[in-house]
């Protein structure tokens, strides 16, 4: 399939003055304002800086129409084309084979002008194959360019077909659920703290005496003024990853189309990605902390890229009850598709769950130990936190311990482990790059093993690790999971 | 699972991690020895000894033990189906990486390395590299050979 050369949608003149203009300002801003702090606010200077910009903007206009007009993209001869460049003239050829997805986003710009930017990617080249990005394209034309992409490597059959058939698609109030229970609020708190050095220097321009007068007629008692503080920033650091997840997530929309998903979502900032179903290595259902209770968890992929190791891990629905995941599975990664009962660990696994989990919270203790010897008291009190840390920290070992399991069977290995959310990964022996058995000394007394499996991934790949399973076990896994074992059975 | 990898590194490997164990273990001399030099100025003597005589058993574990250890540990096997890797002083870990999964075969060695005729084969998987280090420069070429050989054997599954 091959088409004649195409330009981008007039939007695209708008979109790159805008740029262009963007860039302008960040240079600009320092000298102006030093230029108006010198001279201060006369008629002439406001009038230069007016004719100054209005210029700059018809400069930045006439270079977005140059640029416009110098830009055409066309897929022929088995590769996408991209010319590019007023002055310099650029041509970009990227071999149909190494694209390795088209990815639509829509900025706030673009969607104000209903244009969707269009990014080709390509993996495994690195450097020297960068990648392509259409500012413009209006929505027929960039879904016309993905099929003409994408459909290179398929039969040509199912044109006009319904298009993607929707697997799901995430209400309203699951969206709300969703960012109360994400569990970013650790990334919100670490933000705000970043804020707040900013309030501060607001702080400055209240002054002192009044902060400290509004504080005795709410709060004489300090307890009770941190109290309050720490309460109002939790509450803020929540409301900020609400906020982030609408902003993500909003309107998510799983579909598939052959052997493809398709992932919309975003707020402001639509976004799409596609995602080959061959190229799934693995697959999370992650609980977190705060979903697991209510039973709802969401749904990870790996994947691979062209080549070599690069892919990505995705969010492939960010939330839906637990019981439903498989169901989805079945729909979109049918390869996947497993709910096995899972081998529990030994027993005398639990005592080594235990003693990680508490070694870290000894170590303070005995820090706190060595450094109290002056204070009688402060030891005291500092015993008595441990005291308190220790027994949370058990328990942790305890869930850790009992979390943990592991199955295989129909080619299919399943690992479930906790750090802090509860995770399944399920992947198959045959993506499978490497396993490992390793033994600390403490294990090998135990008669225990700890196993990884690698499958590839994004950044160097991702693991399935099942810490403290029966020594035999593990050795009987690891050698079903190789090649030689299927042979065999055969 | 099968017995030990049948395969060892080079001996000369042993010298070669001692010496970049030494070196390594260099800055950490000087530091010691520094602490002591400004302790001694203020403190009584065996306190301020203590830093360097720290330093200094660090150094030989560095560099007179650990590599030691790290050899008698290492093994390696190419079998027909997957190479087998065994390695960790303390953690010992048992690597196995099917055949089929590999991409590419290197061969690696640095300026010390060619000093003692040893190199490090490298083989890469689509989850990251592993790697044979430290064999005699011939044993090494003959590995890769052998490993980029059976990987091409290797039918698709």
């Amino acid at each position: 399939m091959s088409s004649e050369a195409r330009h981008l949608h007039p939007a695209a003149m708008l979109i790159d003055a805008a740029r262009t203009i963007r860039r302008w300002v960040s240079a600009f801003v320092i000298p102006g304002v030093a230029l108006l702090a010198s001279r201060g606010f006369d008629t002439r200077t406001l009038a230069l800086i007016l004719l100054g910009a209005i210029v700059a903007a018809a400069l930045a206009a006439i270079w977005g129409f140059l640029s416009w007009r110098a830009t055409t993209y066309e897929v022929s001869g088995g590769a996408f084309r991209l010319r590019r460049g007023v002055l310099q003239k650029n041509e970009r050829t990227i071999p149909l084979e190494h694209v390795q997805s088209v990815d639509t986003v829509q900025g706030i710009i673009q969607r104000f002008f209903g244009v969707v930017e269009v990014r080709v990617e390509t993996a495994g080249g690195g450097a020297s194959e960068p990648d392509a990005s259409l500012p413009a394209l209006a929505r027929a034309d960039a879904e016309a360019l993905r099929r003409e992409i994408e459909g290179s490597g398929r039969a040509p059959v199912e044109e006009e077909t319904a298009g993607p058939t929707v697997l799901r698609r995430l209400s309203t109030r699951d969206l709300f659920i969703a960012g109360a229970t994400s569990g970013q609020i650790g990334v919100a708190f670490s933000l705000l703290a970043v804020f707040s050095q900013v309030f501060d220097d607001l702080g400055n321009v209240f002054s002192e005496e009044l902060v400290r007068r509004v504080f005795e007629q709410i709060a004489p008692n300090s307890a009770v003024v941190v109290l309050l503080l720490v309460l109002a920033v939790g509450l803020l650091a929540w409301l900020l990853a609400i906020a982030g997840t609408i902003l993500a997530h909003a309107g998510f929309t799983l579909s598939r189309e052959g052997d493809f998903l398709y992932i919309k979502r975003g707020l402001l900032e639509r976004r799409e990605a596609t995602i080959p179903i061959a190229r799934i290595q693995a697959v999370r259902i992650v609980e977190g902390v705060l979903r697991q209770p209510f039973g709802l968890a969401s749904l990870r992929v790996e994947s691979a890229g062209y080549g070599e190791a690069s892919g990505v891990s995705t969010t492939l629905f960010p939330l839906l009850p637990r019981e439903d995941a498989v169901k989805l599975l079945l729909d979109a990664a049918p390869e996947f598709t497993v709910d096995p009962t899972l081998e529990p660990l030994p027993a005398r696994a639990l005592r080594r769950y235990v003693f990680r989990a508490i070694v870290p919270v000894l170590f303070v203790a005995a820090a706190v130990a060595l450094a109290s010897p002056l204070a009688i008291e402060f030891a005291a009190w500092g015993f008595l936190a441990v005291f308190l840390l220790v027994l949370p920290a058990a328990l942790f070992g305890w869930l850790r311990y009992r979390d943990a399991g592991w199955a295989y069977g129909g080619e299919l290995l399943v690992v479930r482990s906790r750090l802090l959310a509860r995770t399944t990964t399920i992947a198959p022996r045959r993506r499978l790059q490497s396993r490992d058995v390793i033994r600390s000394p403490f294990q090998r007394r135990a008669r225990l093993a700890t196993i990884r499996a690698q499958v590839a991934s994004g950044g160097g790949g991702a693991e399935l690790r099942v810490t403290d399973l029966g020594a035999d076990a593990a050795e009987a896994l690891t050698g079903e999971l190789g090649p030689g074992a299927r042979r065999l059975r055969r | 699972m099968k017995a030990e990898p049948a395969e060892r590194l080079d001996p000369r490997a042993k010298t070669l991690w001692r010496i970049t164990g030494a070196l390594g273990a260099l800055p950490l001399l000087a530091v010691g020895g520094f602490i002591s030099w400004s302790l001694l100025r203020v403190a009584p003597l065996p306190l301020g000894v203590l830093p360097s005589l720290a330093a200094l058993v660090l150094f030989v574990v560095l560099a007179g033990v650990i590599p030691d250890l790290r050899w008698r540990r290492w093994r390696y096997e190419i079998r027909d189906e997957e190479v087998d890797l065994q390695r960790g002083i303390f953690w010992v870990s048992r690597t196995l990486v099917p055949l089929a999964r590999i991409q590419h075969v290197d061969t690696q060695s640095g300026p010390l390395q060619r000093r003692f005729g040893l190199a490090t084969v490298v083989f890469y998987t689509a989850a990251g590299a592993n790697q044979i280090p430290e064999l005699s420069a011939p044993v090494a070429a003959e590995v890769r050979d052998r490993i980029s050989e059976l990987t091409r054997e290797q039918d698709e599954l």
